[in-house]
C-alpha cells in the first residue's frame, strides 16, 4: 500500500514540476541573468513604462465596472429571478467559452470604421478601435463573468432571511445592501476582483486585435512583451514577463487568503 | 416599496442590459451576420478552405491530446492533494493555480525560449504539434484538478472501507467505487479544459511558429484573416470554432449529468 502511494506522489510532483515549476524558475532566471543593474535599467525602458501605464489605466476602469456589473447582476439573478434573468445567467458566462481572438474580432466588426457603429461614433469624435476605449471594452468582455460566478452561488447559499428581517424592521434597500448583503459576499467579491484584475492585466489576444499594437500609443504590457520577442529583444521581454508573473503571484496569494477567509466564514455559519 | 426605489431598480436593470448588449450581444450578432453575409455557400467555402481545415484539425488534435493527458494527470494531482500528506503539499496546491493567473503571453514566451531554438536543454519543438500541445497542457492543468478536488474531499471513506473489509482488492475498490463517484467531475473539468484549449492563442502563438497548413492553430488563422481584411472569412471560421466549442461543452456536461444521475 505504501509503495504505490509514494510512486504516485513522485509522478505528480515530476509532472507539475516539469510543466509549471521549471518554466517559472526559468522565467526568473532569464529576467535576472544579467544581474540587478541591467534589470534596473530595463525597468526604465520608455516603451515598457508607457505600456505599464496603459495597462494600469485600462485596469482602473475595466475592473470597477465589471465588479459593479457583476455584483448587481448577481443580485438581480438570485433575488429577482425571472425568464429574463435565466437568459442573463447564461449570457454572462459566454465569454468563458470564446477565444480571445474571436473577442477582438467581434468588437472590430461593430466598432471599426467599417463596422456597424464605427462610422457613426467617429462622427461624434469617438474612436473605439485602435484606441483606449476599445482596449477597455476587450478587457471587460474577457473578464465579465469572473465576479458573478463567485457571488451567485454564495448569494443562493446564504438566502435572504436576514434581508427580509431587516426590511420588516424598516431598513431601506441601500442600508440592507451595505449592512447585510455586502457583508456576506465580501470575500467572494474579493476573490472575483482578483480574478478579474489578473485577467485584465494579462489579456493578450483580444487586446492585440482591438489596439492595433502601436508602441508608445496603444501597446499594453502584454503586447510590449510579445513585440519584444518578435523583435529578438528577448531580455527586455523577459523583464516585462517577470513583472507580470510577480503580479499574478501576488494575486494568487490574495486569492488564497480570500478562499481561506470564506471557508472559515462558512464553517462559522454552519 | 417606494416609487423612487422601483425607478432606481429599473434604471439599474436597464444599464446592466445596455452594458451586456454593447460589449457582448451586439458584437456576437455582428459575428453571425458577417459570417453568413454572402450566403451559406460562402460561409461553407470559408470554413472548408484547406488552410482552415488544417488549422481546425490541428487545434482539435492538440486540444484532445492535452485534455486527455490532463484528465489523467489532473485526477492524479487531485488525489495526491487530498489523500496524501507530505511536506510542501501546500506549495503544490498553490502552484496548481498559476496557469490560471499567469498571463498567456508570459507562458508563451517562456515555453518558446525553453523549448525553442535557444533552448538550454537543446530541445526544439517549435512549429510542431508537440510544442502546441505542451503549451495547452500548461494552460489547462488546473481545470481537472480543481473540479475533482472538492468532490474527492467530500467523498467519505466508508464505502471504500466496507468494500475493502469484504475482501475487494485496492484496484477493485478504486474501479468500482472511487472512480465512478469522481467521473462526473473529471468529465466536467475535461470539458472546460477542452473548450479553453481550442480557443487558446497567447500561450501557443510563439511556440507554434504559425506555419499555414502545418503549425497554425485556429485562433491564429482567424487572426491572420482579420489582419488581412478578410473579415467575412474570419467570422465564418470563428463561428465554426464557437459551434465546435459549444457542442463539446454540451457533450461533456450532458455525459457528466447522466453519469451522476445513474449513480443517484
Amino acid at each position: 500500500m505504501k509503495r504505490p502511494r509514494l510512486a504516485l506522489r513522485v509522478v505528480v510532483l515530476a509532472y507539475v514540476g516539469a510543466l509549471i515549476g521549471v518554466p517559472l524558475v526559468f522565467l526568473f532566471q532569464q529576467a535576472l541573468l544579467h544581474g540587478f543593474g541591467p534589470f534596473w535599467s530595463a525597468l526604465h525602458d520608455p516603451t515598457m513604462d508607457h505600456a505599464i501605464l496603459l495597462t494600469a489605466k485600462v485596469a482602473v476602469v475595466a475592473v470597477p465596472l465589471n465588479v459593479i456589473f457583476g455584483v448587481g447582476a448577481s443580485l438581480w439573478i438570485v433575488r429577482h429571478p425571472s425568464k429574463l434573468t435565466r437568459i442573463l445567467d447564461t449570457v454572462i458566462d459566454v465569454p468563458l467559452a470564446i477565444s480571445p481572438i474571436i473577442v477582438g474580432l467581434v468588437l472590430e466588426l461593430v466598432y471599426a470604421q467599417s463596422g456597424w457603429f464605427g462610422a457613426a461614433l467617429a462622427k461624434i469624435g469617438l474612436q473605439v478601435m485602435f484606441s483606449y476605449p476599445g482596449i477597455v471594452m476587450a478587457s471587460i468582455f474577457v473578464s465579465l463573468p469572473l465576479v458573478s460566478r463567485q457571488v451567485i452561488p454564495l448569494l443562493r447559499e446564504v438566502g435572504n432571511h436576514q434581508e427580509q428581517t431587516a426590511s420588516t424592521l424598516g431598513a431601506g434597500p441601500v442600508r440592507i445592501f451595505f449592512t447585510i448583503t455586502m457583508r456576506s459576499i465580501t470575500w467572494a467579491t474579493a476573490y472575483g476582483v482578483s480574478l478579474t484584475l489578473a485577467r485584465v492585466i494579462g489579456e493578450y489576444g483580444a487586446v492585440l486585435i482591438v489596439s492595433g499594437n502601436i508602441a508608445l500609443v496603444t501597446q499594453t504590457l502584454t503586447l510590449d512583451i510579445g513585440s519584444n520577442f518578435d523583435n529578438f529583444n528577448n531580455y527586455q521581454g523577459f523583464v516585462g514577463a517577470l513583472l507580470l508573473a510577480l503580479a499574478s503571484i501576488v494575486l494568487l496569494l490574495i486569492l488564497g487568503i480570500a478562499r481561506h477567509r470564506e471557508r472559515t466564514r462558512n464553517e462559522y455559519l454552519a | 416599496m417606494r416609487a423612487s426605489a422601483l425607478i432606481t431598480r429599473g434604471t439599474a436593470k436597464g444599464l446592466a442590459i445596455t452594458y451586456l448588449s454593447l460589449i457582448i450581444l451586439i458584437p456576437l450578432a455582428a459575428l453571425v451576420t458577417n459570417a453568413f453575409d454572402k450566403g451559406l455557400g460562402s460561409f461553407w467555402a470559408a470554413v472548408t478552405q484547406q488552410e482552415s481545415i488544417d488549422a481546425l484539425r490541428l487545434t482539435l488534435l492538440c486540444a484532445a491530446i492535452a485534455s486527455v493527458v490532463n484528465a489523467v494527470a489532473g485526477f492524479a494531482t487531485a488525489w495526491v492533494l487530498v489523500r496524501d500528506r507530505f511536506p510542501g503539499q501546500a506549495i503544490l496546491n498553490a502552484i496548481i493555480d498559476l496557469p490560471f493567473a499567469l498571463p498567456t503571453v508570459v507562458a508563451g514566451v517562456t515555453f518558446y525560449t525553453l523549448y525553442g531554438p535557444l533552448s538550454p536543454f537543446h530541445v526544439n519543438i517549435t512549429g510542431t504539434w508537440i510544442g502546441i500541445t505542451v503549451a495547452i497542457m500548461f494552460v489547462t492543468l488546473p481545470f481537472t484538478v480543481r473540479s475533482v478536488q472538492p468532490v474527492l474531499e467530500s467523498l467519505n471513506f466508508s464505502a471504500e472501507a466496507a468494500a475493502a473489509t469484504l475482501g475487494a482488492s485496492p484496484v477493485r475498490v478504486f474501479r468500482t467505487i472511487t472512480l465512478p463517484a469522481l467521473m462526473p467531475a473529471i468529465l466536467t473539468g475535461t470539458g472546460l479544459a477542452f473548450a479553453r484549449a481550442i480557443g487558446e492563442y497567447g500561450s501557443v502563438v510563439f511556440i507554434s511558429n504559425n506555419l499555414p497548413y502545418r503549425s497554425e492553430v485556429a485562433s491564429s488563422y482567424i487572426y491572420s484573416l482579420t489582419t488581412s481584411d478578410q473579415t467575412n472569412s474570419a467570422a465564418a471560421v470563428a463561428v465554426a470554432l464557437l459551434i465546435i466549442a459549444l457542442l463539446l461543452l454540451i457533450f461533456f456536461n450532458v455525459t457528466a449529468q447522466r453519469l451522476a444521475r445513474r449513480r443517484a
